[in-house]
């Protein structure tokens, strides 16, 4: 136990360091295997964790060592393991080894291989330090960690000046997220006296009464920063820009691990959350808005990768939905099946794009299921439990207990945001299976397409597939010991909303295959011409939300920034730079590099300390 | 008083020191061999190093002139650690060498049992002996490149400054005889007292004076770039790491056992001569374009930032002392020992002119990664040793109030960040079509070359996991004679 | 105040007139000579004084660095043979510790005189090749 909870981050950990010191001497074939293996041991610790943790379903902890001790500020290392660390342990090590298996395959013959899985272990081990960190000041090394890392990959193909721009973007975004978090922390620490996450949790209710100004501004500092790193309204721009990235890097840090980050931190001080009511209130009404804005936008995509990267907006906002109402643990249980499907929807989109030899616009793509089976299963199963197709797929059991828990909570508006949200949930995965797979192939990347053969393409997927379905939502996170009870309710309305939601999406399918199959023209009609143009466009642009901040944020900064170029201001701050030169020239002279004056200096310096001493008495 | 088992096992690293120093002298009249000679060398110090463990268990001992407490093992066992890494980077740096190698080590042994003696004595005539032992040798090894202008002028310039800081430092000690009567230390400390007098002020301060130029304190400090650079790699590595540990241990020493040192005047002078240490030596390091050179600028800053713990005095003072020296040391040991590796395989000026060193990372990765992680632990970057050592500094001085110092502290800093980056970027750049100085091909796997990446190690476990520094330096306090 | 200042006048007066009158002293043989004495320029003037003597060559010159290399060797035996001499006085009181240290310190000795002749320190001229390195 004291050994394998830290062996979780160490090992990945290790491994960056061999692949980065590695200096390519490993080659394409070796980075693979330090950068899979790495992973593959941390699961495996991961699995043996979990073995124990069963055995004795109780929290436990490790604290490794204090790092420095001054009075109250004692940071320590120390790694904190309960059924909300295990569970996002599970997901990260678990569907990372698949995702860095598939990317051996995937990365095959790309330039910068080494760096790569160097940056994905690095990334690895950046999110388990902050799910296990048992203090915050941790957590947020991880949550810096893994925006690095983010960072880095986003900007893998640098040789293209767009996707460095996408990178920037990015960082520059959760940046902002990120200051609000640390403004957060501080005013935590200040007001009481600890960043350890079980004495927050302890203290809070102590100090605070339920919506004390204080508690609502640090939960509300909280959620900007939980809102940046998890792409909800209104710091949600960047995330569609990261598809930049190679698939698998949005597969594993832009579906399935880091945007769920925010959702992680708010579960995890839920106590806090729960002192705030209205800021809890908001984080449910930003993920309804969230979840139907990206909805929308996701419709009028056509690229592969933005749509699904839309669809994951969705999902998360789903998520904060869950928060919002208090369902903190259908929010983790949607987190990890959404984690499941949607690693599998990205890695087989990653296996369409290999195959179609880098083609990601649907309207190029088509009639593709023959030839690509696999994938074609992929998106199929995937799609199915991302439209929560009722029974058989894993998203159905979490979605469901997210509905469940906004009707029980009495939040009726929630649920109706949550039941449209299904509906374009079904159209736009609809849009995008037909778009790919069926129809005539729309450019010869698409008629050449080989399909992608060896164990590292298929056994992740198959295994995803596997996961994607019911047996995936056999997996229960032992989460009854972490949060408050959930909201109950009569098992009658249960089962009405259970039949309700099946309905809503199993008519969004029905609606979906009746558009997209047989009024496909009449659709492009619409889209191409008036209002439907205009508002193709406003979705395509997802509500404008870029040109919008270019012209209230950026421009006027630019503009700001351009008019102070030469202002006083900035001469003031100069003086300090242009003091501390002129204070260097005149110290620079006495080095002449003349003993006499060396030894001078020295006599001068004895005098005025005797002259000191003679008046001191 | 007889000398006992115990007095004389107490003792024992000193003699075994200089035991070896005398064998590689025979060694070097019988035959001359540099492998050899440096073998012997490091096996002496080794041993010597293993002799410290037991002895910790029976520290305080106390002799007539010496006392073996846990502040003199502390600065002994900090001593051969430098003096074990300046071997070892000797080895590979005088491989090439045409004139006679051996010497060298015997200078060193020398220099690192002047440097033991010094941090042990309780007395003012083995204080001078142990000064004297530490300089004398380390006059040759700074020359010891003779044929070199600037390694002979370095030998010369330190010599002849050194020499008169010495003058002061006899004065000091006369006037302090001719008040107290005596020349130990306790008896010095007892008479002078709570009050002192003017002579005893004098003395003292003219005691500062000589102590305060081997530790290249504003306004003794003008020698410091001179003689680093011209010095040979290993030569400066000694005199930036050994020879400074042990004059401030000598100087804790002083200011903890005499109670003149509480004196307002005197702890004013020294929180001036702090402050000017802080501000003088990271502007004069600003845009300096030799490597060498600005190690020595920024040697002082540090010494600088480590007088405030003299200033304060007292609480953890000792505490901060032990770890900022252990921090610096390590650190400094690593940038020098990177400065001297690619030296080494040039006869002639060593490799320290800063385009040298453009875009080093590119042909010697492992290396500059070293020298990175010094720089930055030097800039006192978290997770590297030197900002655990800078944070108990600043610690030191918010507790004690001293707002001034820790302003200099945060000034100084800002600048010393501005210069150690301009360094970095500069490994880093894209190697331009200009000559290159180069270390060898297999120097990571060379004495030199795995002593300089364990000390990289050795600066990041430091910052990460610190705690066994600091219980050790703990350890050391409790067995301080004070 | 004036109480301290004035037991630190009655402390501190001899040495303040010890100051004033080497200051003084300084001033007057200078400044006196410069006044009174009567000054006189020619070519010879400002010659070396060599008793009368015209002086010949340059004062520069150059001696051998063995001159010196000796000339310390001496002193250095010399001036530890003066510890000897302190030993000598108080043989019978430091007794057989006494005698161990003392045999240290010559055995010392002896080290650092086989090394100075093996080197080829104690030679006047290069007659042989000192051991070089070995090769």
């Amino acid at each position: 136990m004291t050994l394998l909870l830290p062996l979780t981050f160490l090992l990945p950990l290790a491994g960056t360091l061999i692949l980065a010191f590695s200096h390519t001497r490993l080659g394409e074939r070796g980075s693979a295997w330090v950068g899979v293996i790495s992973v593959g041991l941390a699961a495996l610790a991961t699995a043996l964790l979990v073995h124990q943790f069963l055995g004795m379903p109780e929290a436990r902890g490790v604290t490794l060592w204090t790092w420095i001790a001054v009075s109250d500020f004692q940071p320590t290392f120390g790694l904190m393991l309960d059924g909300l660390s295990l569970t996002m342990l599970g997901i990260i090590t678990g569907v990372g080894l698949l995702i860095h298996w598939f990317a051996a395959w995937y990365m095959h013959g790309e330039e910068g291989i080494t760096r790569f899985y160097a940056y994905m272990n690095l990334f690895v081990a950046s999110m388990v330090l902050l799910v296990l960190g048992n203090n915050l000041l941790l957590l947020f090394l991880g949550w810096e960690g893994v925006g690095l890392c983010s960072y880095l990959l986003i900007g893998h193909y640098y040789h293209t000046a767009a996707n460095g721009w996408a990178a920037f973007k990015a960082f520059i975004v959760t940046r902002i997220g990120d200051a609000f978090l640390a403004v957060g922390l501080f005013l935590l620490f200040r007001e009481l006296g600890t960043l350890n996450i079980a004495e927050i949790l302890q203290r809070a209710p102590e100090l605070w009464a339920a919506g004390d100004p204080m508690v609502e501004l640090t939960a509300l500092l909280l959620l900007g920063g939980a809102l940046g790193k998890s792409a909800q309204l209104p710091l949600h721009t960047w995330l569609a820009d990261a598809m930049a990235g190679p698939t698998p890097v949005s597969a594993l840090i832009h579906a399935a691990t880091m945007v769920t980050a925010g959702v992680y931190l708010i579960a995890r001080l839920h106590g806090v959350f729960l002192l705030a009511p209205d800021v809890l209130l908001l984080t449910g009404v930003i993920g309804a808005l969230t979840l139907l804005a990206a909805g929308f936008a996701a419709l009028a995509q056509t690229d592969i990768k933005r749509v699904l990267a839309y669809s994951t907006m969705s999902q998360i906002g789903y998520m904060f939905l869950a928060l919002g109402v208090g369902g903190f643990e259908a929010a983790i249980f949607h987190l990890m099946t959404h984690s499941f499907f949607k690693a599998l929807l990205f890695l087989s989109a990653g296996a369409v794009i290999v195959s179609c030899h880098h083609e990601q616009d649907i309207r190029r793509l088509g009639g593709l299921w023959r030839r690509l089976p696999l994938a074609y299963t992929g998106f199929v199963v995937g799609g199915a439990a991302l439209a929560a197709l009722p029974l058989v797929t894993a998203g159905f059991y979490s979605k469901d207990e997210i509905l469940w828990q906004a009707l029980a909570s009495g939040h009726g508006e929630l649920l109706l945001a949550g039941l449209l949200g299904a509906l374009l949930t079904s159209l736009y995965t609809l849009r995008l299976i037909i778009g790919i797979f069926h129809g005539n192939p729309g450019s010869d990347n698409a008629r050449r397409a080989e399909a992608g053969r060896g164990l590292a393409h298929g056994l992740p997927l198959i295994v995803l597939v596997l996961l994607s379905t019911f047996l995936g939502a056999w997996f229960e996170p032992p989460l009854v010991e972490v949060f408050p009870a959930p909201h109950e309710g009569g098992e009658g309305w249960h089962l009405a909303l259970e039949i309700m939601a099946s309905g809503v999406a199993l008519a969004g399918i029905a609606l979906g295959a009746w558009l997209f199959l047989r009024r496909g023209a009449w659709l492009a009609d619409v889209a191409s011409h008036g209002w439907g143009a205009r508002l193709w466009r406003l979705w395509h642009h997802a509500w404008g939300f870029d040109a919008g901040y270019d012209r209230l944020l950026v421009r006027p900064y630019r503009g700001l920034v351009e008019w102070l170029r030469n202002d006083v201001v900035d001469a003031v701050v100069g003086l300090v730079a242009r003091l501390a030169w002129w204070l260097h020239v005149g110290l620079a002279r006495t080095q002449t590099g003349k003993l006499r004056l060396y030894a001078a200096s020295m006599v001068v310096g004895a005098t005025l300390m005797l002259l000191v001493m003679a008046l001191a008495t | 008083m007889t000398l006992t088992m115990t007095h004389l096992m107490a003792l024992l690293p000193l003699i075994v020191v200089c035991a070896t120093a005398i064998t590689v002298m025979l060694g070097i009249a019988w035959r001359r061999h540099h492998g050899g000679t440096a073998a012997v060398t490091v096996i002496g110090i080794v041993l010597t190093l293993a002799m410290l463990l037991p002895i910790w268990t029976m520290a305080p001992v106390e002799v007539p002139l010496l006392v073996v407490d846990g502040l003199a093992l502390f600065a002994g066992a900090m001593i051969l650690i430098s003096s074990l890494t300046c071997a070892a980077l000797a080895y590979v740096y005088l491989d090439n060498y045409p004139g006679p190698r051996e010497e060298f080590y015997l200078l060193l042994l020398c220099a690192a049992a002047g440097g033991m003696v010094l941090a042990a004595s309780r007395h003012l005539a083995t204080l001078f002996v142990g000064l004297e032992l530490l300089s004398m040798p380390l006059y040759g090894m700074l020359a010891y490149a003779f044929s070199e202008r600037r390694s002979l002028e370095a030998g010369i310039k330190y010599f002849i400054l050194s020499a008169a800081a010495t003058a002061f430092l006899l004065f000091g000690m006369a006037l302090l005889y001719a008040q107290v009567g005596r020349l130990d230390l306790p008896a010095v400390a007892a008479v002078l007292g709570e009050r002192p007098t003017a002579w005893g002020l004098a003395g003292i301060g003219l005691l500062l004076v000589g102590l305060g130029f081997k530790l290249s304190i504003v306004p003794f400090h003008l020698w410091t770039p001179d003689v680093y650079e011209g010095a040979p790699g290993p030569a400066a590595t000694f005199l930036a790491s050994a020879s400074k540990v042990a004059v401030f241990v000598v100087l804790l020493r002083l200011v903890l056992s005499t109670p003149a040192f509480q004196d307002d005047w005197l702890r004013g002078v020294l929180a001036v001569l702090a402050l000017a240490g802080m501000l003088v030596g990271n502007l004069l390091a600003l845009v300096q374009s030799n490597l060498k050179r600005l190690l020595g600028y920024s040697s002082i800053a540090h010494f600088g930032y480590l007088l405030v713990a003299l200033v304060v005095g007292d609480g953890l003072a000792t505490e901060t002392s032990g770890v900022y020296l252990l921090t610096y040391l390590v650190t400094t040991l690593g940038a020098f020992g990177v400065v001297t590796l690619l030296s080494s395989s040039y006869s002639g000026e060593d490799t320290a002119a800063l385009h040298h060193y453009r875009g080093l990372f590119w042909r010697r990765p492992y290396l500059t990664a070293v020298l990175t992680v010094s720089l930055l632990s030097l800039a006192g970057i978290p997770f590297t040793a030197g900002f655990i050592g800078k944070f108990y500094i600043i610690a030191l001085g918010v507790e004690a109030e001293r707002w001034w110092l820790v302003g200099g502290i945060i000034v100084g800093s800002a600048i010393g960040l501005y210069y150690y980056l301009r360094v970095m970027v500069t490994l880093y750049l894209v190697e331009p079509g200009m000559r290159r100085r180069d270390a060898p091909r297999d120097w990571g796997g060379r004495a030199g070359g795995v002593v300089v990446l364990g000390l990289a190690l050795l600066v990041v476990m430091l910052g990460v996991y610190p705690a066994p520094m600091i219980e050790w330096v703990r350890l050391v306090e409790h067995i301080t004679v004070r | 105040m004036s109480q301290t200042a004035t037991a630190l006048i009655a402390e501190q007066w001899a040495v303040g007139v010890f100051v004033l009158a080497v200051l003084t002293l300084c001033v007057f043989t200078a400044g006196v000579a410069s006044l009174l004495g009567g000054r006189s320029w020619g070519r010879a003037k400002s010659l070396p004084f060599e008793s009368g003597v015209v002086g010949a060559g340059s004062a520069r010159q150059r001696f051998s660095v063995k001159f010196y290399l000796v000339a310390m060797l001496f002193v250095i035996f010399d001036i530890e043979a003066v510890f000897l001499f302190g030993w000598a006085v108080a043989v019978r009181e430091v007794g057989w510790s006494g005698f161990w240290g003392a045999a240290v310190f010559i055995l010392i000795l002896l080290a650092g005189l086989i090394y100075d002749s093996r080197v080829g320190a104690l030679d006047w001229a290069p007659r042989r090749r000192p051991p070089g390195p070995a090769t």
